[in-house]
């Protein structure tokens, strides 16, 4: 298993050198200068000159890239264009923040989404499904800036359960999670409703009928382990998505994360910011899939690394 | 979503935790909130470039000079200075007994030691150019002197500051956040913990999501009437709206869309005031047809802008018949100009050899929505007159690129004033020394121009100087090298409790020094 895991960490190291490589590109050869993002509206040429040099920017490509991997392989990110700050530090005090909103969201998804398939699958056709399942045909369809919206209006402006955005307590958690898991219930409805179909009508939960098993036990027990696996599938994707940061959720709740970071360094073309960015998301992103791969192991005894 | 039973019952288990542990927002008494779009660069005044690094910098930190709400010039650190007859020589008493927030009292050498930290290259600020008169300023910025001639401390008490040549507006330049006076030696962290002679003490700042600041009790202007001032960073504006009704947010401005909402729900809460800014389309006067002046005044008899400013920017602006706003002196829109004409339109560009039409591409920046809508208007009007414009969509910075470049034929953009002074709408749009990044996008070249420009900027007397801009802008404006649009008028709302609160005309005029929330 150590050996695996081991192997599996080091698979992902070519992975992120392709990853480094790639944003470097991109970012060079993507239009937008940098320092006229840096100026503002309004600069005179010397001054524009002296910053290209300080910046190195005048230097040959491969160069950069040369003092910018040095640099990486050191564990320094650099220092953003814009706030002169290092990007590991704006990433490491942004990070935390995204993934509170990233698990609160995962919960959220797996307490409803994983409910609501069951209580469908329980009577399929019957009242509850089709109010679940037509729920569910909502979620995936109302774009995330809608329902965004709509649940301020709703919880903050005119129920005044929550506050309307911004970062704090528990209760400015609700909303952002309910919109970024939003989608994630929804397919999760979905797929566990379909997954449970189709495991209550094997044998072996007959036999467990059988047997004189409560419904409770059959159901909790052994129809739903079984039907875990393409639910951890959905969820570790998921997850890894909203890990690297979520743009809109973010944005519309003023929510202090890596989306918002990664956004306003696009904008900026602030490319250490972005390519650090890029890098250290990666990095989650592979954690995340490694760490799913591991989850599938313990639901299920038929996988086994090794 | 239909909630099952237990979610419902999470959910208002949740909605309980709120009411009992929400973060007090803009209805504690002594507390104010302010927003802003985006996270600030830095508090480090060298660093700023942009409208929320300026606004913060503002509040921690004092210049020599400021601005009131009006954008009037007034005293700041310095109480009173002089100037001689050459126009060269200035010098500027500073005020006795003002204080540093951690307890070091001001002295001259904190303000030249000021300059040359922003004009020193390793700053690596961006913003150089408000300095750079002073003599020696490009020589020291360039590290080919080791000291800033034009700078002198004479004792604790007083600066004197040469210039290279004349300069009127010089004063002016002083009031800008980048000329703000930090203690020498500077702090290492002044970018994130700032200390300066402001009306605010720096207390905390949660990037992307708020700064805190608190009252400085020795502040020589007398301490804020409030305790504290947040300022959060809400970068949706129909979320900052929300925020507003639910009064936690002190004053906002109103969205685009929201205007016709607004007006009639709160009249009484809005705040309207003709801002320094200027809507335009720049014409690359070096770019193809767009040579031929007559092609440029065709585009300006083509497009309807009364009709557009009352349809698509919902009357919120005042129509452009010059560069300079109507609030600074020398702006003028009841200039005789282009009015609405399409056969004049088409006439002029049959005799300008285009009888046919031609094709011309205008760029916008995809990310500012009511700016997108009004380039489609003026590609439909265009249109009518035989222009096939075609929209170029990109995001903020490939469509500056492009521009500064000259790469653009025609760029919609939005220009906002650094200084409130009609030099601030002429020098950096249409000196022929400001070509694309100085802010001439539209490549305008005129030597007689130039010179005039040049001239003003020579001249002390106030009213010689405001006939000389007056006479600029109406030069230019015969040249048309923009389409003249409109000058925006914002359009703000205050909480009925927040008093003392004007709305600035200028980034930099408002100090929240004078504000109160009384609920």
């Amino acid at each position: 298993m150590t050996r695996a895991l081991a192997r599996r960490l080091a698979l992902t190291l070519p992975t992120l050198a392709g990853v480094l490589v790639v944003a470097f590109l991109l970012l060079n050869v993507a239009p937008g200068d940098p320092v006229l993002e840096m100026v503002g509206e309004r600069a005179d040429s010397a001054t524009i000159a002296r910053l290209r040099a300080e910046l190195h920017l005048d230097d040959p490509l491969p160069v950069q890239f040369g003092h910018y991997a040095w640099g990486v392989l050191h564990g320094d990110l650099g220092r953003s264009y814009v706030t002169r700050q290092p990007v590991m530090t704006e990433l490491l005090g942004r990070f935390p923040k995204t993934a509170e909103l990233a698990l609160a969201a995962m919960a959220l998804a797996s307490v409803c989404g994983l409910g609501l398939g069951v209580i469908a699958s329980l009577r399929p056709g019957g009242f509850a499904d089709r109010v679940a399942m037509l729920g569910a045909y909502l979620g995936v369809s109302f774009p995330v800036y809608w329902v965004g919206l709509v649940l301020i209006f709703v919880f903050a402006l005119a129920l005044r359960w929550f506050p309307p955005s911004g970062y704090g307590g528990l209760a400015y958690l609700v909303l952002p999670a309910l919109t970024l898991g939003m989608r994630s219930i929804a397919v999760l409805a979905r797929m566990t409703r379909g997954a449970m179909l189709e495991v209550l009508g094997s044998d072996f939960v007959r036999t467990a009928r059988a047997k004189g098993l409560s419904e409770l036990a059959v159901v909790g027990r052994h129809a739903l382990r079984n039907a875990l696996i393409p639910i951890i599938t959905v969820l570790g994707l998921d997850v890894g998505s909203y890990l690297t940061g979520s743009i809109l959720t973010e944005t519309i709740f003023s929510w202090p994360g890596v989306g918002r970071y990664v956004l306003t360094a696009i904008s900026k073309r602030d490319l250490p910011a972005v390519q650090g960015s890029i890098l250290f998301l990666s990095v989650v992103f592979v954690l995340v899939n490694l760490v799913t791969d591991l989850v599938y192991a313990k639901a299920d005894p038929r996988i086994a690394y090794d | 979503m239909p909630a099952s039973r237990p979610a419902r019952r999470v959910l208002l288990a949740l909605a309980a935790v709120a009411l009992a542990c929400g973060r007090n927002g803009a209805g504690n008494a002594r507390t104010l909130v302010y927003y802003e779009s985006y996270d600030p660069r830095s508090l480090d005044p060298a660093l700023s470039t942009d409208v929320p690094t300026g606004e913060m910098v503002t509040l921690v930190f004092d210049g020599l000079t400021a601005f009131d709400p009006d954008g009037r010039l007034v005293p700041g650190l310095a109480d009173r200075w002089r100037v001689d007859r050459s126009g060269l020589h200035y010098v500027f008493h500073l005020r006795p007994g003002v204080q540093f927030q951690d307890g070091r009292p001001l002295v001259a050498q904190d303000v030249a030691a000021s300059f040359r930290r922003v004009l020193d290259p390793r700053t690596m600020g961006g913003r150089a150019w408000p300095l750079l008169p002073i003599a020696g300023a490009q020589d020291f910025a360039a590290k080919k002197s080791p000291e800033l001639a034009g700078v002198r401390a004479l004792g604790d008490t007083a600066v004197a500051i040469d210039l290279a040549e004349p300069l009127a507006i010089f004063p002016k330049f002083l009031a800008m956040p980048v000329a703000s006076i930090v203690p020498d030696p500077a702090p290492t962290d002044l970018a994130q913990r700032p200390v300066g002679t402001g009306p605010w003490r720096f207390v905390s700042w949660q990037h992307d999501d708020q700064l805190v600041f608190a009252q400085n009790p020795t502040y020589w202007g007398g301490a804020p009437l409030a305790d504290s001032l947040r300022v959060r960073i809400i970068p949706e504006p129909l979320t900052l709206a929300a925020e507003f009704e639910a009064q936690r947010v002190s004053v906002i401005e109103i969205p685009f869309s929201e205007t016709a909402r607004w007006q009639a729900l709160h009249p009484t809460w809005l705040v309207r005031k003709p801002a320094l800014r200027v809507i335009y389309l720049a014409l690359n006067n070096r770019r193809g047809a767009l040579r031929d002046v007559r092609v440029r005044q065709a585009i300006n008899y083509g497009v309807n802008v009364t009709e557009i400013l009352h349809r698509v920017y919902a009357d919120r602006g005042i129509r452009a018949r010059g560069a300079i706003p109507p609030v600074l002196p020398g702006g003028d829109t009841a200039r005789a100009g282009y009015d609405y004409d399409p056969a004049r339109a088409r006439a002029l560009l049959a005799s300008a050899g285009y009888a046919g039409g031609l094709d011309l591409q205008l760029w916008i920046s995809a990310t500012n929505v009511p700016l997108a809508r009004v380039a489609e208007a003026i590609q439909a009007d265009l249109a009518r007159v035989g222009i096939r414009a075609e929209l170029v969509a990109r995001d903020a910075s490939s469509q500056r690129e492009a521009a500064r470049a000259g790469r653009a034929d025609m760029t919609l953009l939005d220009w906002w004033a650094d200084y409130p002074d009609a030099d601030n709408f002429l020098y950096p749009l249409f000196a022929s020394a400001s070509f694309g990044p100085g802010g001439n996008y539209a490549f305008y070249s005129d030597p007689e121009t130039d010179a005039l420009i040049r001239q003003a900027r020579r001249t002390t007397n106030d009213t010689a100087r405001v006939a000389l801009y007056a006479r600029i802008d109406e030069r230019v404006y015969r040249a048309a090298p923009w389409l003249y649009l409109w000058f925006p008028v914002d359009l703000w709302a205050r909480q009925p409790y927040v008093a003392g609160w004007d709305l600035p005309v200028i980034f930099n005029g408002q100090h929240w020094a004078r504000v109160l929330a009384t609920p």
